[in-house]
């Protein structure tokens, strides 16, 4: 015992962890246990629990059309960021000098520029270009904001990679274009898997762009955000738990897939 | 027979600096030949060339007669062994070995016994399924070795493909090498800044200095015929004694070092009294003993240095004033020997003269 109080620099380092730890799961779980709850409004004690929201919610045609909505534009976003994305940090990569920091600069930049500002300008841009909003809007904006994940993601794979493997593939007879298909790119493959699955919650998760560029179809947290305004209650609950299941799944497996494939 | 490669007057300069020049060079077919030098003497640059990764700023690069200065490494029938082995991590060891076949467009089932049989030469059957990250160095250095084999290029380039193993396992691999190399007929072309290596396993050593060739040959007549001061000392231990030629007689000169007399047969050189030249005297050369020795040269020394190292000892035997020769000798012969009154003699073939002007 006095020797556990001895250490108080450990000690205190380890307190800290866990009060964090606390404060990050603590409203997390009040969230997923209230969408249990045996009443139409949130309150405490939570008395019986139910699964009755659950089956409400997945009846809900807007929920589930919202779902299939947000997943089919976090596909697209995702398909087309990877590649303007891969294309970029390529030719990042293929740069010397200034050249090379400028490019990375400006292929950053949208990572950094406050999504309202991007998602203002954009939506002057299509009034201007004549695109109506909605779904391609949508994406448009997303893959903007992506881009530059899967950029600095790819690029610092790349900058791992021994030189002379395109050598060996060139000189084994390889063009460049087949030493891209055949080496460089089943390198950069984990690089390229985490920078997707970034790209999947990036899209998934925007409300700021989205609201800006969307049409009447909601994504889901445009439809839980209408939702909210309406009053509060046990369903919206039960939508948030299973965004969170799954956002924790898909990082998770992703975060296993790169580590297993970092070992080797 | 037509040579394999023949490097025509080329030339390589990287801005100012100049890695390779005026360098002509003929490799024959099936022949084990070493570039050996320093780093930065254009070895590794002139291999570059060779396998298509530099270009060179003059002169004309001939493979079996065909001019390929201009022609990409993808389309050049030489493979390189590169120095880290750059094999395709994701790929198994099949995989890396069927890569240049696969793009020659090789058929499948030809392609599977080829790689079985390059396995088998270098006893890797049972890892043809393996990911090169679970080889240990000396078996990913066998995948890449045969890897650039498989398509049965006109030369194999080899780019200091030893210096990444451990001392042990780097001589068994020269042993190695060399068996491989006898077996398949391939021309090798080896680079290394490592004497021993190329002693070992050359037919042929190129040796080069600031971008040219000092001197070619077989490994015997290199170390022993020396022709420069450079090649002297770069082959293998030696003491470089500069002197004055006093006189000649019958195709052996008589020169002064150290203000003893020292009688040198003069080979292919026809020395004049008065000039300057370096007696070249190989350490293993030299003999101790307590009596006067019976051979041409012959002094009086002390021992200021002695290092048993199993088969033989290594002296330093001062002579005169300052003057410090390295021997080496059987551990039998200096034993009892007094540290301060011993004699060392060499005979006159012993020694090769350099004229001091080629001095490095």
């Amino acid at each position: 015992m006095r020797a556990m109080f001895h250490d108080w620099p450990g000690l205190a380092l380890k307190s800290f962890y866990w009060l964090f730890v606390l404060y990050l799961f603590l409203p997390l779980s009040l969230m997923v246990a209230v969408s249990f709850k045996d009443a139409s409004f949130i309150s405490f004690p939570l008395g019986n629990l139910t699964i009755d929201w659950y089956a409400k919610v997945i009846q809900d045609k807007q929920f589930l059309d919202a779902c299939l909505y947000t997943i089919m534009i976090a596909a697209a976003t995702t398909a087309i960021a990877t590649v303007i994305g891969v294309w970029i940090a390529m030719l990042i990569g293929s740069l010397r000098g200034a050249a090379q920091y400028v490019a990375f600069a400006v292929a950053c930049l949208p990572a950094v520029v406050p999504g309202m500002i991007s998602a203002i300008s954009l939506r002057i841009f299509i009034t201007t270009i004549d695109l109506p909003t909605g779904t391609v809007a949508i994406i448009l904006g997303h893959v903007v904001h992506a881009v530059p994940f899967v950029v600095v993601m790819v690029l610092t794979r790349l900058r791992s990679m021994p030189g002379n493997l395109v050598d060996a593939a060139r000189d084994l007879g390889a063009d460049s274009i087949v030493t891209f298909f055949r080496v460089t790119l089943p390198y950069l493959g984990p690089a390229i898997f985490g920078g997707m699955i970034f790209c999947l919650l990036l899209s998934s998760d925007d409300f700021v762009r989205t609201f800006f560029l969307g049409g009447y179809r909601p994504t889901l947290p445009m439809l839980i955000f209408a939702r909210v305004q309406s009053g509060m209650s046990p369903e919206i609950n039960v939508m948030a738990t299973l965004v969170l299941v799954v956002t924790a799944v898909v990082g998770l497996y992703a975060e296993y897939l790169t580590r297993r494939s970092r070992i080797r | 027979m037509q040579p394999v490669v023949q490097f025509e007057n080329i030339r390589k300069s990287f801005g100012s600096f100049v890695a390779v020049d005026n360098l002509n060079l003929n490799i024959e077919r099936g022949k084990f030949v070493t570039l050996l030098g320093p780093s930065g003497c254009g070895k590794s640059t002139t291999l570059r060339m060779l396998g298509g990764f530099e270009t060179p700023t003059e002169g004309r690069i001939l493979l079996s007669g065909r001019d390929v200065t201009m022609v990409p490494p993808n389309r050049r029938n030489v493979n390189i062994v590169f120095q880290d082995y750059a094999l395709f991590p994701h790929m198994s060891v099949a995989k890396n070995i069927a890569f240049g076949l696969e793009l020659k467009g090789v058929d499948n089932r030809q392609i599977q016994r080829r790689v079985s049989e390059l396995l088998e030469l270098v006893q890797l059957q049972d890892f043809a399924g393996r990911l090169p990250s679970e080889l240990s160095g000396g078996q990913r250095q066998r995948v890449a070795l045969m890897r650039a084999l498989a398509p049965d290029p006109d030369v194999l380039l080899l780019d200091e493909p030893l210096s990444a193993l451990d001392a042990k396992l780097r001589q068994t691999m020269q042993i190695e090498l060399k068996a491989i190399q006898e077996q398949t007929g391939k021309t090798f072309m080896f680079v290394t800044h490592d004497q021993e290596e190329a002693l070992t396993m050359s037919d042929t050593i190129v040796v080069m200095n600031n971008g040219r060739i000092e001197q070619m040959g077989d490994p015997a007549t290199l170390y022993k015929r020396p022709g420069s001061a450079f090649v002297a000392t770069f082959l293998g231990e030696t003491n470089l004694l500069h002197s004055d030629v006093v006189g000649t007689d019958a195709g052996e000169a008589a020169v002064r070092w150290n203000g003893m007399t020292i009688r040198a047969s003069a080979g292919a050189l026809s020395p004049k009294a008065g000039d300057a030249i370096y007696v070249v005297l190989r350490p293993e050369a030299i003999q101790c003993s307590a009596q006067e020795p019976g051979v041409a040269n012959r002094v009086k020394g002390r021992i200021r240095q002695r290092v048993f190292k199993g088969n033989h000892t290594s002296l330093k035997v001062e002579i005169g004033e300052g003057h410090l020769l390295n021997a080496l000798v059987h551990p039998s012969e200096v034993e009892g020997l007094s540290r301060d009154d011993i004699w060392v003699g060499w005979s006159s073939e012993a020694t090769t003269l350099i004229p001091a002007r080629n001095a490095a």
